[in-house]
């Protein structure tokens, strides 16, 4: 590929994810296009068209195949990238398994969008929290700078030997997909020398033959299963060992997991995700201004979960609610319950918040209602764990 | 006096039947597409019809015609909760006699157990792992003549009444006209029936040899530390023997056949028909010839199937 100077860019967050590709210097990009994703793979293929990358690139007749393309092509030795959205990924999903119990490291952004019914191409989280289960490293981005950022750190922290497992970097739909912002973009030589080489641990090679996902019985398929638990236990070591020399090369910091924001001394404290951790963080400090001891959490991955780092804060606080904007229908959100799960044993009240559900603006009203509720629980025992925020008819 | 009678009586068979009554387990050995499965199911059917309970699994290998299949089959008096495969059965049916060479059936017997064999040799002349209560019936030869197949699940089906004396036959006929004859139609239901029968009354019972030496099969089983990452397997030593890509050559599928194709090389015309569509890839041409690996052929029978010209035969194999 062409060398790439270092630049400050103001960018869509899609544009952005295309071009941490380019600096990656991926070899392969297998995908199919769909709102509000399908500017990355666009930009994409201009890098390809304007002979910026030799990559290859697949043109495929669903995301279904974009991902058994990746799969492919990662086992052959290449490094992959592709991205989706919404029912494109789930049409996915049964590949995302292949991907992750192979050990390929592929690296997916996936634009948070509304799963139907009914039709909506507006953020909501309902797409990429339902794969939890397929053994992806899964996060979420603030905003486009992280974007950028986080696609470099996914193949540093998907490639490492002891991880070896795809990551998701997922961004809010038109939130960031569709906003341009200033993204600072280190040269292409420095990112290869942060990621380094892919070194897969075994490839598809005629003069070397070897048996790669095939019929295993009973006796076989559980040690397996093990090791990529093991691969995603590993994953938060390796997270955490990135940013931070992430931080030394390129002067941005992520810290870890997850970031605290005013925690040192607050009574309550909120969990959040994706965009709405900037608004929140306006929110905290106007709260601050006001006396009132209040702290953010910003929730960067959901696999593997930051227990550790939640429990830590959650012992000096009073009360802790999670911002989520996806629902398991009939308990709550995907986050709320591993937060609560977390904090198993400890007594503090955990309290869920649903809101912007489908797209819904999440405005600063609703994050200070959020507060609002945590610091009333503070004093007295809430009556319930789940407020719908913002939703006609129903009270909080 | 009268009632006294009764009432021991009545009491007697509350004993028999709670008391006495243990349940039973049986495996059963075959080879995929011989019905083993289907013997088992209509076996629990039977026991079903008399009022027991009963439950039936097959467990399967290589989902392949000839493999080596395992099905289970368990009878109570009472709701049967244990759902684990069966370890240590009370009886062994053996569908294809092959099987007795290549692996220790009576692995887990229990001490009084019992194995049923599909075999034209008397029980005496049977050579197993040790001396045990063994029941014989040609059930090959009775399918041949009644069925015209040699499918033997329903003729060991009478082997099984007759030796173990657990269900009776005519629960067993029953069993198998529903069965069967729901699949197949009336009229073969009863021929399988038929062949039960048959089977029931020429099955031999007597006690086997001992003495056969079996080598426990060596399985790679790698811990989470030597699995190879994400399953990746190359060619490997192993104590077990070769495994993953090319471990073919020393693990030969020739004895899963039952029947053997036969080629009539002055009648073969080299169209390759036959090596083209050979599922295993075991037919070479020599000479413009097919010629058949037997170390692997399965004896599926395809290549007779496609041949345009009739040049090969099926035929049943026997074996020394």
């Amino acid at each position: 590929m062409m060398r790439l100077e270092a630049k400050k860019m103001v960018a869509t967050g899609d544009y952005t994810a295309a071009y941490g590709a380019l600096l990656c210097d991926v070899d392969v990009v297998a995908a199919y296009p769909i709102t509000p994703q399908t500017i990355i793979v666009e930009e994409f293929s201009n890098f390809v068209n304007n002979g910026i990358t030799d990559a290859e690139f697949i043109m495929v007749e669903s995301e279904h195949s974009a991902m058994s393309a990746c799969i492919a092509a990662q086992a052959s030795g290449a490094r992959t990238f592709t991205a989706t959205s919404s029912q494109g990924l789930a049409l996915m999903h049964e590949m995302l398994f292949v991907a992750s119990a192979l050990r390929l490291p592929i690296v997916m952004p996936v634009v948070n969008r509304t799963l139907a019914a009914p039709i909506g191409i507006w953020c909501e989280h309902n797409d990429s929290m339902p794969q939890r289960d397929a053994g992806w490293i899964q996060m979420s981005c603030e905003d486009n700078q992280e974007v950028l950022d986080m696609i470099i750190m996914a193949y540093k922290i998907g490639e490492r030997k002891d991880v070896l497992l795809p990551v998701m970097p997922c961004l809010d739909a038109f939130i960031l997909s569709h906003t341009v912002e200033p993204v600072d973009a280190p040269s292409s030589d420095e990112v290869a020398d942060f990621i380094g080489k892919y070194d897969p641990v075994a490839t598809l090679d005629p003069n070397n033959p070897m048996a790669i996902g095939t019929f295993s019985p009973p006796e076989y398929i559980q040690e397996l299963r093990y090791q990529t638990h093991v691969a995603m236990e590993n994953a938060k070591k390796a997270i955490r060992e990135t940013t931070k020399d992430f931080a030394r090369k390129f002067g941005r910091d992520y810290y870890g997991l997850i970031e605290e924001y005013r925690c040192d001394d607050a009574d309550v404290v909120l969990a959040t995700v994706g965009t709405v951790t900037g608004t929140a963080r306006e929110v905290v400090d106007e709260l601050r201004e006001k006396g009132k001891k209040v702290g953010l959490i910003k929730l960067r991955f959901y696999r593997p979960f930051p227990a550790e780092e939640i429990k830590k804060i959650a012992e000096n606080v009073s009360a802790i609610g999670v911002y989520d904007r996806a629902i398991s229908y009939g308990v709550g959100g995907p986050l709320f319950i591993e937060t609560r799960n977390a904090l198993y044993g400890l007594d503090l009240p955990v309290l869920n918040f649903l809101a912007g559900l489908g797209g819904r603006d999440v405005v600063k009203g609703d994050i200070e209602k959020m507060y609002e509720i945590l610091l009333k629980a503070k004093k007295e025992k809430p009556e319930k764990e789940i407020y719908w925020i913002g939703t006609r008819g129903v009270s909080i | 006096m009268i009632f006294l009678a009764i009432f021991s009586f009545a009491i007697k068979l509350i004993l028999h039947y709670h008391i006495t009554w243990r349940m039973y387990e049986i495996r059963f050995h075959g080879r995929g597409g011989q019905g083993g499965r289907m013997a088992a199911e209509a076996y629990a059917l039977a026991a079903f019809l008399e009022g027991n309970y009963a439950v039936s699994f097959p467990f399967f290998g290589a989902e392949r015609r000839g493999a080596p299949v395992r099905a289970f089959t368990r009878v109570d008096n009472k709701k049967i909760r244990i759902k684990t495969q069966v370890y240590e059965p009370d009886y062994v049916v053996v569908l294809d006699e092959t099987l007795i060479e290549t692996e220790d059936v009576l692995e887990g017997l229990k001490e009084d157990g019992m194995v049923i064999i599909n075999t034209q040799r008397k029980p005496e002349e049977v050579k197993l792992s040790k001396p045990v209560k063994c029941a014989t019936v040609d059930a090959t030869s009775i399918a041949l003549d009644i069925l015209g197949r040699p499918i033997t699940n329903t003729s060991i089906l009478g082997a099984i009444a007759k030796a173990t004396g657990k269900v009776s036959i005519e629960s067993i006929e029953k069993a198998i006209i529903e069965k069967f004859g729901e699949r197949l139609g009336k009229e073969a239901g009863e021929k399988n029936a038929l062949a039960a029968r048959t089977a029931y009354e020429k099955t031999l019972i007597g006690v086997s040899q001992g003495g056969k030496a079996f080598v426990p099969r060596k399985k790679w089983l790698p811990d989470v530390n030597e699995m190879p990452v994400g399953g990746a397997t190359p060619a490997m030593k192993t104590d077990a023997g070769l495994v993953g890509i090319g471990s073919f050559i020393e693990n030969k599928t020739g004895d899963w056949r039952t029947f053997i194709p036969s080629i009539d090389k002055e009648k073969c015309i080299g169209c390759r028909f036959c090596w083209f569509y050979c599922p295993e890839g075991c037919i070479e041409m020599v000479d413009n010839k097919a010629n058949v690996n037997y170390d692997y052929c399965k004896g599926c029978g395809i290549c007779a199937n496609e041949c345009p010209v009739n040049a090969i035969e099926m035929k049943r194999e026997v074996r020394t």
